[in-house]
């Protein structure tokens, strides 16, 4: 199994979140198909599946042509009717043709994109996560696509409470070695899914990248790259499962969060600006982002070991947890002090 | 922080797919356009006289495919009330079933083209319209949308004409058009959708074709249900095309309208209508909940159906 | 926000000015982002002192993305990829400040598609998105760049926008900039065809003047009397020129001194430019600043 994927996450642009019944509307981009939504513990609603037709090459890290051809499947949600996804993957396998064929055959295999002559697993998923080259496919700006369907909505007001740039999740799961790869997918090892932590490229220091490998032969491999691109490796036992983009955007999402609190606190300037200037730029976040943290709500339950993995290291609720305290805590001080300043405490 | 064990499975309102009820075979019998219907009579007999054997063949064929010989097999007939209005049905369908019978064919569904556009307040050719999955020429890598003309469709690259450039860059030579699954030489092909006017859209016949293929295979979902019914014919035919059912049953014997495979007799000035019926079928997605229904059906008979739609469709196409 | 920044005549001082306001409002603490829609001559990554792409990107930019070639244009990090020392620092609690560069070698357009006019809408919304600020700077003249920005901002109606229109003091240069607003073919003209509203895209331009010498201003302390009262009349005369042709104080948001530095060079004016080697002068620093205040101050945006 070689399964890739990109999710793009960002602010829904409206002033304030938006109700399921509108969540209905904004998400409806197939005529005909009712947009899904689960209620507890948060409301999420998800569009109906879309697929985009490619056929290009694959991003190889040996830099081999590797040409594909089939359709990636697409989909937007919405999580707290506040934060917007595109999230899209592919499971890639090997055609059994040399050229290419009708398109209808294509298109009776949605999501997958069938590859000729003979796949390297490695060399495709570290090709995948690392690079981003102009020719190869490009799976996040199929996602991104969809959420500017989104945001183009004339429901929502686009008076978003504080702007924020999109987070890149790009991912690969792949089949561990006890798993059922096939007889194409070979050893995983250079993968190197299940090495320690590595090395962050970006800015922000204390969130280093996280990964571990669980006794059962699964890994994951968390980075945080420049800008707002992550990469996630993931190696499962047996095949695919829905479970694994559920994962994945879930993921997207909390590390989302997570960035997107950093730098709301960040620009609040605690120590520097006045009182009420902090006060004013951490309202944001109390209003709109802390109650939407709830890592693995909506997940099966064999994806829960990788969340505790990520959990211990980079630690992701301990981050967000030590940033709400602080929120809460300025937020708190803050008024205090502009209570007594007015003589009304 | 939420424990990673304790999951949340629910989710609202899980996705339903009605099922269609399924023949083994659609027969078309016929097409009825307007100079058809204004060369009289005669002409549809002789039409019906050259369809005849050719049904009976295929009903032949799948009776010795099916246990028992109990093949389901319906027959239907289309009229256009969508390009031009003539008649009324209660002038034109009694000549049609006479016509028929005189044949010894029985017609069991009654068809207005217009459905296909819009049926029961559904909008099928939207819905069939949003389906569209352009088939992607090389080098489609996802990071642009998709290649379109708005109201077209073609089964590749269209020649490049010189659209928007920049003042002092290379110009352009002419490009040849290529098909996308080519075979060393290309049959390019570019059908339109639709065209707009005063009065809005105007969706063209091989679309509503597109969509007819697409009712008979059972294969459209509005909301997950069923978007046409068949409905019982009344004791006598209406005065107006609009009062008339978008499909009439008129065998209250017959098998399901909609089938596993169609087929479709026709007069061979409609093969470039079919090629751009099929240019469609080929870029059109079928919900898989929906293939999957009818492949556990067909499959529980024993039948094994192509994977691609196109296949599943079978013409003959009779000399002048 | 959008900011579309226009000129009638080239050298105006449009670039620089809207290069300087940009890095004022990333002072103050805004995010900002700089579009470079001068096609026919992409050069403002000069002005950012980042010589990879002084004269545009060969990355791909704004050409190569509004053409369908790429996804994601060439974005630089001005904090982090400036050659000058002094601005690859971001002071604490300043916002983002990011120059989408043109195509190295890149020209103007010769039309504008509607494939053309979507991506522009795409990227609009999208930055709009992430930034406080977009400044779109756009081709002198009338042009398809700003054609273009008329018809996007027309299918963006959440997305608020702006209009700078740049111009010297002189006689030529106010009666051009008055007729590229409201003359044929002008902004009000073309936007109202491309579904604008005439008074409310009419209540969201104003004028700059830049490079203005006052005739009290220092630099004209040692010219003779005859020469003071003859500037002092030229000055009287365009500002009534300016009046007539409602280009006067009401319209506009803000004036510019003239300034050595920026006559020498096209660049930023840093804080220490002024403070440490007292190479420019406080008030043009003053006046960037006031600007890029006022760009964002609705009260400076009243309807006339
Ligand atoms: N306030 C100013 N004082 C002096 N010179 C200026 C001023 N503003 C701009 N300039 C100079 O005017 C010239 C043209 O400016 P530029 O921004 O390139 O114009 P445009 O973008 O309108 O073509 C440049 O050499 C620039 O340094
Ligand atoms: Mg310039």
């Amino acid at each position: 199994m070689l399964v890739m994927g990109e999710v793009r996450t960002g602010l829904l642009q409206n002033s304030g979140e938006i109700p399921e019944s509108l969540c209905q509307s904004v998400l409806g981009l197939l005529s005909g198909e009712r947009v899904r939504v689960s209620r507890r513990p948060i409301v999420y609603a998800v569009s109906p599946d879309q697929l985009t037709g490619v056929d290009c090459r694959l991003a190889s890290a040996s830099q081999a042509r590797v040409r594909g051809v089939g359709t990636v499947l697409s989909r937007a949600s919405v999580t707290g009717g506040r934060v917007l996804q595109g999230s899209s993957h592919i499971q890639v396998v090997r055609s059994e043709s040399d050229h290419r064929l009708s398109w209808s055959h294509y298109l009776a295999r949605p999501g997958v994109v069938e590859v000729f002559g003979k796949i390297r697993v490695p060399d495709l998923s570290e090709g995948f996560a690392e690079s981003a080259r102009n020719d190869c496919l490009d799976l996040g700006s199929v996602s991104e696509r969809f959420m500017d369907a989104v945001q183009a909505s004339p429901f929502l007001d686009r008076k978003a409470p504080f702007r924020s740039a999109r987070t890149r999740l790009r991912w690969v799961a792949e089949s561990g070695p006890t798993g059922s790869g096939g007889a194409e997918s070979g050893p995983t090892g250079s993968g190197g899914a299940e090495s320690g932590p590595t090395g962050s490229g970006g800015a922000e220091s204390g969130r280093a990248g996280g990964g571990a490998r669980t006794p059962e032969g699964t890994g994951i491999r968390f980075t945080l790259g420049r800008d707002q691109v992550r990469t996630l490796r993931l190696v499962l036992p047996g095949g695919f499962s829905p479970g694994i983009v559920d994962f994945c955007e879930d993921l997207a999402l909390h590390d989302w969060l997570l960035t997107t609190l950093l730098v709301i606190v960040e620009k609040a300037r605690v120590g520097t600006a006045s009182r009420a200037e902090v006060t004013a730029k951490l309202a944001p976040a109390v209003d709109h982002l802390l109650h939407l943290w709830m890592p693995a709500a909506r997940l099966d339950d064999a994806f829960a070991p990788f969340w505790e993995t990520l959990e211990r290291r980079p630690g992701f609720s301990r981050q967000w947890h030590s940033l709400v305290e602080r929120v809460r805590d300025q937020v708190a001080i803050n008024t205090l002090a502009l209570l007594r300043e007015t003589g009304g405490w | 922080m939420t424990p990673a064990y304790a999951t949340f499975g629910e989710v609202a309102a899980e996705r339903r797919i009605a099922s269609a009820p399924l023949s083994h075979v659609s027969i078309e019998l016929g097409h009825l356009y307007m100079e058809d219907f204004q060369a009289g009579p005669d002409r549809l007999r002789e039409q019906f006289r050259q369809v005849a054997p050719w049904a009976e063949t295929m009903r032949r064929s799948w009776q010795s495919r099916v246990p028992g010989g109990r093949a389901r097999v319906s027959t239907c007939f289309l009229i256009d009330d969508y390009f031009s209005r003539f008649s009324t049905p209660a002038e034109l369908v009694p000549m049609v079933l006479e016509a028929a019978a005189e044949c010894d064919l029985t017609i069991d569904y009654l068809a207005r083209e217009s459905a296909c556009a819009e049926a029961d307040g559904v909008m099928l050719a939207r819905l069939v319209e949003d389906r569209l999955v352009t088939d992607p020429p090389a080098g489609s890598d996802g990071s642009r949308p998709p290649v379109t003309e708005t109201g077209w469709l073609c089964n590749g690259t269209r020649s490049p004409y010189s659209g928007a450039v920049q003042a002092m860059g290379s110009a352009r030579r002419w490009e040849p058009p290529a098909q996308n699954a080519k075979r060393r030489h290309s049959i390019f092909v570019d059908v339109e959708l639709w065209d707009t006017d005063s009065r809005g859209r105007t969706w063209s016949c091989p679309f509503l074709a597109a969509v007819w293929q697409l009712l008979r295979l059972g294969l459209i979902r509005n909301e997950g249900e069923l978007p046409v019914r068949p409905k019982p014919r009344g004791a006598s035919f209406p005065s107006e095309w609009d009062d008339l059912p978008a499909i009439v049953q008129l065998n209250p014997a017959a098998a399901p309208f909609s089938a596993y495979s169609t087929l479709s007799v026709l007069s061979s000035r409609f093969l470039p209508v079919e090629l751009a019926v099929r240019t469609i079928l080929s870029q059109v997605f079928v919900d898989a909940q929906v293939l999957g229904q009818v492949a556990d059906r067909s499959g529980g008979e024993g039948i094994r159906l192509p994977d691609e739609l196109v296949d599943r469709i079978s013409y003959v196409f009779l000399g002048a | 926000m959008l900011v579309f920044a226009i000129s009638d005549k080239g050298g105006t001082g449009r670039s620089v000015t809207s290069s300087n306001i940009v890095y004022r409002r990333a002072l103050q603490g805004s995010d900002v982002c700089y579009l470079d829609f001068d096609f026919g001559s992409p050069t403002a990554g000069a002005i950012f002192s980042v010589s990879s792409v002084a004269r545009g990107t060969t990355q791909g930019g704004m050409h190569g993305y509004l053409e369908g070639r790429l996804a994601d244009p060439h974005r630089i990090d001005i904090w982090a990829e400036s050659d000058r020392e002094g601005l690859r620092a971001k002071p604490p609690g300043a916002g983002q400040m990011v120059l989408f560069p043109g195509d190295e070698g890149g020209g103007e357009f010769s039309t504008v598609s509607e494939e053309m006019l979507q991506r522009c809408v795409r990227l609009f919304a999208r930055l709009e998105e992430e930034f406080d600020l977009c400044l779109v700077d756009l081709s002198a003249g009338r042009s398809f760049a700003a054609q273009m920005a008329l018809a996007a901002t027309a299918r963006l109606p959440g997305v608020p926008f702006r209009w700078l229109v740049f111009h010297r003091w002189t006689r030529q240069h106010i009666i051009a900039a008055d007729g590229l607003v409201r003359g044929r073919q002008g902004l009000l003209a073309v936007g109202v065809e491309h579904g604008h509203d005439k008074e409310t895209l009419g209540d969201r331009i104003r004028f700059v003047r830049t490079a203005v010498l006052e005739p009290d201003a220092a630099e004209l302390e040692g010219l003779r009397e005859t020469q003071k009262a003859w500037l002092n009349e030229c000055d009287r005369e365009l500002r009534e020129l300016a009046g007539r042709h409602r280009v006067g104080r009401t319209s506009m948001l803000g004036k510019i001194p003239l300034d050595p530095v920026l006559q020498w060079r096209e660049q930023l004016i840093s804080d220490e430019d002024v403070l440490s080697s007292q190479i420019a002068n406080a008030e043009t620093v003053a006046a960037f600043d006031d600007l890029a205040k006022k760009i964002v101050d609705d009260s400076a945006w009243e309807a006339l």
